[in-house]
């Protein structure tokens, strides 16, 4: 069976995701030795000369989605800018992805070891992150721990494996029927926000393949999910080792320095990101 | 062999035997191989007796004649019933799926307590709002409101200690929970943790190792919500009862037994869905 990681990048006024796709990749090559794919509305040929040492495939497509979003991304506590999200077809990852046992990640998911090769040495068909680790004193647990107060359990597209099966495609095809819907299950599922998020989606299409009970269509990834929120800034990543300043709880502004070695980790931070992929 | 279950019914200023002929049609539905008892010294209406393999009377005279509050019988279920053994539940409950199995399990026991419930999400309740004098005295966390017993040794006498706290439950309470009443009238679960202590039966009397039988437990300060609550907990979550008898509580399909614990839950509605699907 072929396997192999799937990023998706669309860049936005602001933000160059295809940057963070091929810095990713090449970690995923270091770290995992992996093939990795990219679906993209760029012209990565053109713009990056030597993308065939990189990407497996490029797929490209005309457009990452109708469903533009627009939300806050801070940089650090102090600063923000209101800009386009292009997230809505993780949904088609079963159609577009080449491979038969798919690693599909966000392109700020950083990856520095091998434990989701684990992936592919196990039977069960989806896997994600339902828990996620936060590297200060962030309290995720009423924002990640269900989709809201009253509703379901709060699973993380950031990154997700999937195995090609007829309930997968199910699953898949529900995650797509969801997005299309996007303000009825979010008047059902009892959630504020009108932006969409693929985290929701997910959670609540696991809810449903689940009979609208606990269940276990999806079961946990290897490892734990490091991450670092967009108020936090990242200040260099040297090998496999993260340097980055955490805000303190209830300190506006205020940061503690910390250090991170041999863990993937969530860089939600995209403008810190971006200046430490250039000065790579 | 017969599955049999027993309520106490006494009707106040609330119609309590209302509620038990829907919890007594609720278990028509899903358990075929049962016998119903209702121990009750008010009238059942006509259409509702069929439900009933026994009305017995409640024994000795009524204890809470002078009472809203109407606990003071309960221990008379032991002496009252036409069985050998028999499972008592609450009249607030609904039986949503055949607990034949459980039944089973509790033919291992001569008297068997709930000691852990669950959310309407399926989650383990922990909280302890409702239940201070439990955590703060160590008293075994017992529901009364799903218990079994057979007619033995064991549970003759616990239901003797039962009546003698309950008749004298001030004193009692200040004994063994603290030297201090925390509450205006008794309460059958912490009477029958008190008397699990004082015959030091726990062990015989409960497994914390097993996830059933128990029920799901709608008290709403225990759902494990964040936000400030309304008193009921349908200010927060919708009832959702479809023809063939699915009951869904906000997102969630529920299984097992549900205790609705609310009077207003109970609306003609859901009376003449079971109602047609009896065939009353």
């Amino acid at each position: 069976m072929s396997k192999g990681v799937l990023l998706f990048a669309s860049n936005n006024s602001h933000i160059n995701y295809v940057k963070q796709a091929y810095f990713l990749a090449k970690r995923i090559s270091k770290y995992m030795s992996l093939p990795t794919s990219v679906v993209t509305d760029v012209d990565i040929k053109e713009k990056y000369p030597d993308w065939y040492e990189v990407f497996d495939h490029v797929i490209p497509v005309t457009s990452m989605s109708s469903a533009y979003n627009n939300k806050s991304y801070h940089d650090g506590s102090l600063a923000k800018r209101v800009l386009s999200f292009n997230n809505g077809n993780r949904g088609c990852a079963y159609d577009l992805t080449p491979y038969d046992e798919t690693l599909v990640m966000d392109t700020d998911y950083i990856i520095s070891n091998d434990i989701l090769n684990q992936c592919f040495a196990q039977q069960k068909d989806l896997l994600l992150y339902k828990d996620a680790v936060h590297l200060g004193q962030y309290d995720g647990t009423t924002e990640f721990k269900k989709i809201s107060d009253t509703s379901v359990d709060f699973y993380w597209a950031t990154v997700f494996f999937f195995r090609k099966t007829y309930l997968t495609k199910i699953f898949f095809d529900l995650v797509n029927h969801i997005k299309e819907n996007y303000l009825h299950y979010r008047s059902v599922y009892q959630f504020s926000s009108t932006v969409y998020r693929n985290d929701f989606a997910f959670s609540i299409a696991i809810h449903i393949m689940n009979g609208y009970t606990k269940g276990t269509f999806a079961n946990p990834l290897p490892g734990k999910k490091f991450y670092s929120i967009d108020r936090d800034i990242l200040l260099e990543i040297n090998d496999d080792e993260f340097t980055l300043l955490v805000e303190k709880p209830n300190h506006l502004g205020e940061y503690i320095g910390t250090k991170v070695k041999g863990s993937n980790v969530h860089i939600m931070n995209k403008f810190s990101l971006e200046r430490v992929i250039n000065d790579q | 062999m017969t599955n049999n279950f027993t309520m106490l019914a006494q009707n106040s200023t609330f119609d309590y035997v209302r509620q038990a002929c829907l919890a007594a049609m609720s278990i028509r539905a899903t358990n075929k191989n049962a016998s119903i008892c209702l121990i009750t010294n008010d009238p059942v209406p006509t259409k509702y007796k069929q439900l009933f393999d026994y009305v017995v009377d409640i024994p000795w005279g009524d204890h809470a004649d002078e009472f809203d509050w109407k606990i003071h019988n309960r221990w008379k279920i032991y002496h009252a019933i036409p069985y050998d053994e028999t499972v008592v539940i609450d009249t607030d409950m609904l039986i949503l799926d055949d607990i034949s199995s459980w039944f089973d399990f509790l033919r291992n026991y001569d008297l068997f307590f709930t000691s852990k419930v669950y959310t309407y999400r399926g989650e383990e309740v922990t909280s302890d709002y409702y239940r201070k004098a439990f955590t703060k005295y160590n008293l075994p966390n017992l529901y009364c409101g799903f218990h079994w017993f057979k007619k033995a040794d064991l549970p003759h006498e616990f239901y003797k200690w039962l009546e003698m706290i309950t008749n004298n439950w001030q004193q009692f309470y200040k004994h063994h929970a603290g030297g201090k009443v925390f509450q205006k009238t008794a309460s059958m679960d912490v009477s029958a943790a008190i008397t699990a202590n004082i015959m030091d039966c726990t062990n015989l009397i409960t497994n914390p190792n097993v996830k059933y039988p128990s029920f799901v437990h709608m008290k709403p300060r225990i759902q494990d919500w964040n936000m400030n609550i309304g008193m009921l907990w349908q200010d927060r979550v919708g009832t959702y009862l479809s023809d063939d008898l699915t009951l869904r509580i906000g997102n969630y399909t529920q299984n097992g037994i549900f205790h609705y614990t609310e009077k207003n839950f109970l609306t003609p509605r859901i009376m003449k869905i079971y109602e047609k699907h009896l065939g009353i």
